[in-house]
């Protein structure tokens, strides 16, 4: 029912330490205006899970509000202005991250788990990319997936069913169309 | 102390490792300790028939071919081989000692209705959806299934409800065997209802809102709100200790635990730390002030039915004894053994309302009498 | 030194692997539905009780006014998103707009003085007109509420409406008016003078189209005790409390705790607490529609009405 296009949980992270410089609610926000920065900057952050997960709201929120309400907006000025330590930045997210992301129906962020190392604190790490960034991307995408096996299989099966539906008397609505357009497999 | 409780033992998740017969629905929950076990009863592990993993779709197939899929899943199920080849079965007529089959509802929410007096109270939602008749057992066979003599002897059957359909290539083939003989996609969820032999019903019998009629009275079984591990003021509403006054690190604790003398150590079952919520729960004696034919929802008295927002909740023709005779007197007895649409001439209203709820497309409630 | 050669452990590597996999979760274990997978399910084709999309009555998408939103806020979801259901939430809707096509429910803001008039067995005439400044309006769906002051004999009195309770037979309003803030509990440690209003009181006129007058009434408060910390507050629509606090409540209200300065920029804290822009817009979209046609079913009726009169009268002078 949220209108977020990535999972968020109900109640926001913590981010906590104990005490002392780094705890508290005004530092868990300072933190994540430097990790929205990175992301800003860098296109990719590799951290914590919880702190990339965090920041994939906030940095997403902030682009929206940018594509929404544009640069002369006072607002989102202010507001840009506030999680975007680098001045620099600013511009970048007005000028190249808003037309980059004006017509996305997806999230504007990818999330990646790493490994965990062993031996190791046991700690998630994750990765936190912009989608259209210019780094090799993390995943390898798998090339033309229709000639694995199981992809050829379902095909021919695929043509066959068909087939076996054109020479049955009852055609059901749509098929009939589809049997004229075989994709070419 | 929670009794040994047996119907809700049935509803439980025990590992099974003695199968006494061949059918995976018969061979309910079969006990391999037979000592009487005490308290809460959670299991993390589950049982050995589950499918663990979903095999996800996405990854490797293309998106034409994921498409051909759903459309082969969809065709098979169209036209399903119809189990009522045989013919339907003899329906039975309903006495007091009757219990029908359940349903097997998700929690909506709650929402204020108010009674013709101008009442407020409020009601909770459930919505039956796309819930179906897998498998019946009758008393002798079931009795023998279960690991145990239960206790009611051979007096009640079992019927098992499925609710959601989903594609069969989610679950695994053990599974998805399970609902050959109804006909039907495999389900998402799975529920057993105790049911008298009068009230047999046929495997493929699609169950919804009309089973209940408004007026009529439920139980609503459901697991609670889970709360993790809570401290003892929380979850048995202990006072703790004093905020201020020199208390020294115990402001939520226990405290003594226990007094002295001849027992000398902890009572079984005193309240402490520990987990809490996630249990089954009944609540009894609820009533259908409303039903909602397009939308398949039932309007149930209260705010107490357990769990959250879409949560499963097990809804049946209530247990208690005058309710049922009133049912019997007023000589207006339920669908046996379940609602079928040829029961009804007319087309089905979008929704019946109960005589005493307010109906908003009335006039507002006026006690001035007209000369 | 380097690294000693180590066997690797083939289900390290398998976990590793599964990193790449798509998270999933068993979903014959859970007790509980996430709202997608609820709707997957009344939508499904594979379901017996499939929902429908219903084919759109207008296809072109009427242009809402945005003072809709302002006037209609008790058509806004409950903000909390994983307790909403959409289902739960249209049913509510369809009973409040058949509510509203039996009782004229007028456009109205905190700090306007309004008449209402509640079936009462206990009262003389069996109904009870109250007057008074609408205070407080709260609630979603069917609880929305409204709060009503007024001090009758020198004692402050609240009343607490429930929009659509069938009980209500009238609602008026007398002066339609803003205020500074958007509740005005505060007046409970103001002179009474700022909550009297005569219960005979007439309405005030105001044209159809014109916009929403703001009174930038000042309320001097009364000294403390108060029954709220009303200095910690952000109120405007009160006059300066600096006089009425001492130095010790002043530094307190600068403590960073109380400020909150950290959430006047946080974006995900705006986003969990309030519904977004696309939604409120449907959802106004289908109540305007809803609204237009009620309209347009009263006028018809009471052309009707009036047809009849006027015949019956006819009759009668003959």
């Amino acid at each position: 029912m949220n209108m977020f296009r990535f999972p968020v949980r109900n109640t926001p992270r913590k981010l906590k330490k104990s005490f002392g410089v780094g705890s508290g609610p005004a530092e868990r926000i300072k933190k994540l205006q430097m990790l929205v920065t990175a992301l800003i900057r860098n296109e990719r952050l590799e951290a914590k899970e919880s702190y990339c997960l965090e920041t994939r709201g906030y940095a997403e929120q902030l682009i929206q509000i940018a594509i929404r309400n544009g640069d002369r907006h006072a607002e989102t000025m202010e507001k840009a202005d506030y999680w975007l330590l680098e001045k620099d930045l600013v511009h970048k997210l007005f000028k190249v991250l808003v037309p980059r992301y004006q017509n996305y129906t997806t999230a504007f962020t990818d999330y990646h788990f790493l490994p965990k190392k062993v031996p190791g604190s046991g700690v998630q790490m994750g990765i936190l990319e912009l989608k259209g960034n210019p780094w090799p991307p993390v995943v390898p995408r798998q090339r033309n997936q229709k000639y694995l096996l199981t992809n050829v299989l379902i095909s021919t099966a695929k043509e066959e069913y068909r087939m076996e539906k054109k020479i049955s008397p009852d055609l059901k609505n749509g098929t009939h169309d589809k049997l004229n357009q075989l994709d070419n497999t | 102390m929670a009794a040994f409780c047996i119907r809700s033992m049935l509803l439980r998740n025990l590992t099974c490792q003695n199968l006494i017969s061949a059918d995976p629905t018969l061979t309910a929950r079969v006990l391999v300790c037979h000592q009487q076990v005490r308290g809460r009863r959670r299991t993390c592990k589950p049982p050995s028939w589950f499918s663990k993993r979903r095999v996800s779709v996405k990854q490797d197939i293309t998106p034409e071919n994921a498409k051909f899929i759903k459309e082969v899943v969809i065709e098979t199920y169209k036209k399903p081989e119809s189990p009522l080849k045989d013919g339907p079965w003899a329906r039975g007529s309903w006495t007091p000692r009757t219990q029908r089959t359940g349903v097997l509802a998700i929690k909506l929410g709650i929402v204020p209705q108010w009674t013709k007096d101008g009442k407020k109270f409020k009601t909770t939602l459930l919505q039956v959806l796309d819930n179906h008749v897998i498998n019946y057992t009758p008393p002798e066979e079931f009795s023998k299934s279960m690991g145990w003599k239960p206790f009611w002897g051979s007096k009640y059957g079992s019927v098992v409800v499925g609710a959601l359909s989903c594609e069969p290539h989610l679950f695994s083939k053990s599974y998805n065997n399970l609902f050959a003989k109804a006909g039907v996609p495999p389900k998402r969820k799975l529920t057993r209802f105790l049911v008298t032999p009068d009230a047999a019903i046929q495997p493929g019998t699609p169950l919804n809102v009309m089973h209940f009629r408004v007026g009529d009275y439920v139980d609503c079984s459901a697991k609670t709100i889970g709360h993790g591990f809570q401290g003892v003021v929380k979850r048995w509403g202990m006072k703790g200790g004093p905020a201020s006054h020199g208390c020294t690190k115990a402001h939520r604790r226990m405290g003594s635990m226990g007094g002295g003398g001849a027992k000398a150590s902890v009572w079984k079952g005193k309240r402490m730390p520990g987990h809490m919520g996630m249990d089954w729960r009944i609540v009894k004696g609820l009533k259908i002030w409303r039903i909602d034919t397009k939308y398949n929802v039932l309007y149930v008295t209260g705010y107490s039915v357990p769990g959250p927002t879409h949560c499963y909740v097990r809804v049946y023709d209530t247990i208690l004894r005058h309710r049922r005779e009133d049912l019997e007197e007023n000589g207006n007895p339920p669908p046996m053994p379940t609602f079928y649409p040829e029961d009804i001439e007319e087309p089905i209203p979008e929704e019946y309302l109960d005589e005493e709820l307010f109906n908003f497309s009335s006039e507002s409630i006026s006690y001035v009498t007209e000369k | 030194m380097a690294a000693p050669c180590r066997k690797v452990n083939y289900q390290f590597v398998k976990r590793s692997l599964r990193c790449f996999e798509p998270r999933v979760i068993p979903c014959r274990w859970s007790n509980t539905l996430r709202n997608q997978i609820v709707e997957k399910h009344r939508h499904s084709p594979l379901s017996s009780t499939r929902e429908l999309v219903k084919q759109q009555d207008d296809p072109s998408d009427v242009l809402v006014p945005r003072e809709f939103r302002f006037v209609h806020p008790d058509f806004l979801p409950y903000p909390i998103w994983n307790r909403r259901d959409r289902v739960r939430e249209k049913l509510e809707r369809e009973d409040m707009l058949k509510r509203r096509a039996v009782l004229d429910i007028p456009e109205f803001y905190v700090g306007s003085i309004m008449a209402v008039s509640i079936a009462d067995k206990n009262a003389p005439g069996k109904q009870n007109r109250f007057v008074g400044i609408c205070i407080d309006r709260a609630g979603h769906g069917l609880n929305h509420y409204f709060v009503l002051r007024n001090a009758i004999d020198g004692q402050g009195v609240e009343i607490k409406y429930d929009m659509y309770n069938p009980l209500l037979q009238k609602i008026e309003v007398l002066k339609m008016e803003k205020r500074l803030d958007p509740q005005l509990y505060y007046l409970r440690d103001a002179p009474l003078e700022y909550s009297t209003f005569r219960l005979d009181m007439e309405p005030v006129p105001i044209s159809k189209g014109a916009h929403v007058p703001l009174n930038a009434i000042k309320v001097k408060l009364n000294p403390r005790p108060w029954s709220r910390r009303w200095e910690r507050s952000n109120l405007k629509g009160v006059e300066p409390l600096d006089d009425y606090i001492t130095e010790k409540m002043k530094k307190q209200k600068q403590h960073p705790q109380i400020q909150k300065t950290w959430e006047m920029h946080d974006l995900m804290l705006k986003a969990r607490s309030s519904i977004d822009d696309r939604e409120v817009d449907q959802i106004m979209n289908e109540v305007y529609k809803r609204k237009e046609k009620i309209q347009k079913e009263k006028l018809q009726k009471r052309g009707q009405e009036g047809k009849r009169e006027g015949k019956k009268a006819q009759e009668v002078r003959r």
